[in-house]
């Protein structure tokens, strides 16, 4: 029996499918499920659990809650996120928006100065800021600091924590510039000059119209780089790994010390999970109230 | 000359302060892979010197790690490509029940932190590379099973690795080539189809000229993305000539007692190069990259 054109066009179309289902149910999807598997066991990389791994229940997410590093992780993430996406790279992205949307000179020199950390590899990112937080008063930061009389110190052992903030938001500010700029550019400018008529001042100007009509811009660069920077893995291993102590322990790395470091994959997945299901969260918020279109 | 006004003064004020803070950090990076006597601190050098970059491939690791990470990333972007090239296709062409489900997951498993997939992933690997290591014991000869499994391995091998890092980027990839195709018309299709061609003479002929633009694009950003990635080839590449160049830098950095700053300098400087071109010329669809598709 002939297929029609229609029939023979909609196969077509599943089967030019196949390859990127294949290579997301196999690398992505099942991994995911996995990790809700493996975290109802006592899976581990080395010892006896190794070769006879066995299911536990909720054992991993009893321990979880119980334990201090969990917690510790979580606030360092929440910090984290909130100081370098929600605060350093916004308010910094935000500001580089609106001057560069002046008849600035040299504009393109500031614009690829600021694009520039962005696109420069995380281990790059890590290697360069270990010069410039380097301990003693040679190193850059010592030394610029010490103009306003501040005794130079091992940056990243002594504020590690403040130190990572920095140098994710030296690496964001471009994403939050970008994405601000497109939004800037979708406020009409008669509402500057009708409000500017009516005698406002800048900073009336700022928070009654331009922080308003930028409210959904904004909304979507939250999530999107809340996201992001949970994600981040390895510009905090390069810098840190996550030390001294747990400091800069965000829960990505230290999802991979306690599997990796102290072979506890079970309870690893555990902590897998409720980051998984953070970012799913996050990922339907997105679809939801931005409403995509697809 | 012309006065500033206050407004002006500030924004003026705020970019050179920001400009200095984002480009202060590299200033070490340059001067240090061209001072034979390059330190872990900033000084400005007093010879001037190309021996850092020329040990990079005579004396050194790290023209191999650039030359794997090319060929590792290099399969990726190809990959990526042709897998993402079909799927946006069929999905920009396609009106079946499954297309939104579909679209909405691909929104959902980007924002999935490989972080959290890691471990499973692992086994996921694992079981593969245990698969793929009887099919070649099978085929190839004893004495040259170990070299077969670094090119076809999913452990310590390069098909893993490709395929993940794959996996890993074709969200986006598949998410910019379908929106691209959604612009493209549809008549010249029907038109050649009218004319008589087949599937082959259509692609090569009307969709790829067509869609070369969306698939530039998808390419490049695949490219930054596998380019960069640290994850992945910290956790299944262990062999010291598999290596690929994050991973060898890191490494050679981590050795404390005989770090080489200027030799590590210009591989840093060589690794950053391709990334930094690459996302040059992407930088127009970057608000695509960042956003997953939102129309702005």
């Amino acid at each position: 029996m002939a297929m029609t054109y229609e029939t023979r066009v909609a196969w077509q179309n599943r089967m030019l499918l196949v390859p990127a289902l294949v290579l997301l149910a196999g690398f992505i999807l099942i991994p995911a499920g996995a990790a809700i598997y493996i975290s109802f066991t006592n899976e581990a990389l080395s010892g006896f659990a190794a070769a006879h791994p066995q299911l536990v229940g909720l054992k991993n997410y009893v321990r979880l809650f119980s334990d201090d590093g969990f917690w510790n992780s979580l606030v360092v993430t929440a910090f984290f996120v909130f100081g370098s996406s929600i605060v350093g790279q916004f308010v910094l992205g935000l500001a580089s928006a609106m001057a560069l949307r002046r008849p600035i000179a040299f504009r393109p020199v500031f614009n690829a100065a600021i694009l520039l950390p962005n696109a420069v590899p995380e281990v790059v990112a890590g290697f360069i800021w270990i010069s410039m937080l380097a301990g003693g008063k040679y190193s850059t930061v010592s030394r610029i600091v010490g103009l306003v009389g501040i005794p130079p110190q091992n940056w990243l052992g002594s504020l590690p924590l403040l130190m990572i903030i920095v140098v994710n938001t030296w690496r964001g500010i471009a994403f939050a510039m970008i994405l601000m700029t497109s939004g800037l550019s979708a406020v009409p400018t008669e509402v500057y000059e009708a409000a500017r008529m009516d005698g406002a001042t800048p900073r009336q100007i700022f928070w009654r119209i331009t922080l308003p009509l930028l409210r959904p811009t904004i909304f979507l660069y939250m999530l999107v780089s809340t996201a992001g920077t949970i994600a981040i893995f390895g510009l905090i291993y390069t810098l840190t790994r996550g030390g001294p102590g747990g400091a800069t322990e965000i829960i990505g790395i230290y999802i991979y010390n306690q599997s990796f470091t102290a072979y506890q994959l079970g309870y690893g997945s555990a902590v897998a999970v409720i980051m998984l299901g953070v970012s799913v969260a996050i990922g339907v918020i997105y679809v939801r109230v931005l409403k995509v279109q697809v | 000359m012309r006065k500033f006004s206050r407004a002006e003064a500030t924004a003026y004020g705020f970019l050179t302060v920001t400009l200095v803070f984002c480009l202060l950090p590299f200033l070490w990076v340059v001067l240090a892979s061209v001072d034979p006597n390059a330190s872990l601190f900033l000084s400005l050098p007093k010879a001037i010197t190309a021996d850092h970059f020329v040990k990079i491939f005579t004396a050194e690791n790290g023209g191999r790690w650039f030359f794997n990470s090319l060929v590792t990333v290099g399969a990726t972007t190809a990959l990526v490509i042709i897998v993402a090239g079909m799927g946006g296709y069929a999905l920009s062409r396609t009106n079946a029940w499954w297309k939104r489900p579909f679209l909405y997951a691909i929104i959902l498993v980007r924002v999935l932190p490989p972080t959290a997939l890691i471990v499973p992933l692992y086994k996921v690997m694992l079981i593969s590379n245990g698969v793929m290591g009887a099919l070649v014991r099978s085929i190839v000869p004893p004495d040259s099973i170990r070299s077969a499994m670094q090119i076809f391995g999913f452990v310590d091998g390069y098909l893993g690795l490709i395929l993940v890092l794959s996996a890993m980027q074709l969200p986006l990839a598949l998410w910019i080539i379908k929106t691209f195709f959604d612009l493209t018309p549809k008549d010249y299709e029907e038109a050649a189809l009218m004319d008589g061609a087949n599937v082959f003479q259509r692609i090569r002929r009307i969709l790829v000229p067509l869609a070369l633009p969306g698939l530039g694009a998808a390419g490049l950003l695949t490219f930054i993305g596998a380019w960069g990635d640290f994850l992945m080839p910290l956790t299944f590449i262990s062999s010291a000539n598999l290596q690929l160049l994050p991973i060898g830098l890191f490494r050679a950095f981590q050795r404390a007692n005989t770090i080489d700053y200027g030799y590590l300098s210009a591989l840093a400087l060589l690794y950053m190069l391709p990334a930094v071109v690459a996302f040059g010329v992407a930088r127009g669809f970057l608000v695509q990259t960042f956003t997953g598709g939102i129309k702005g």
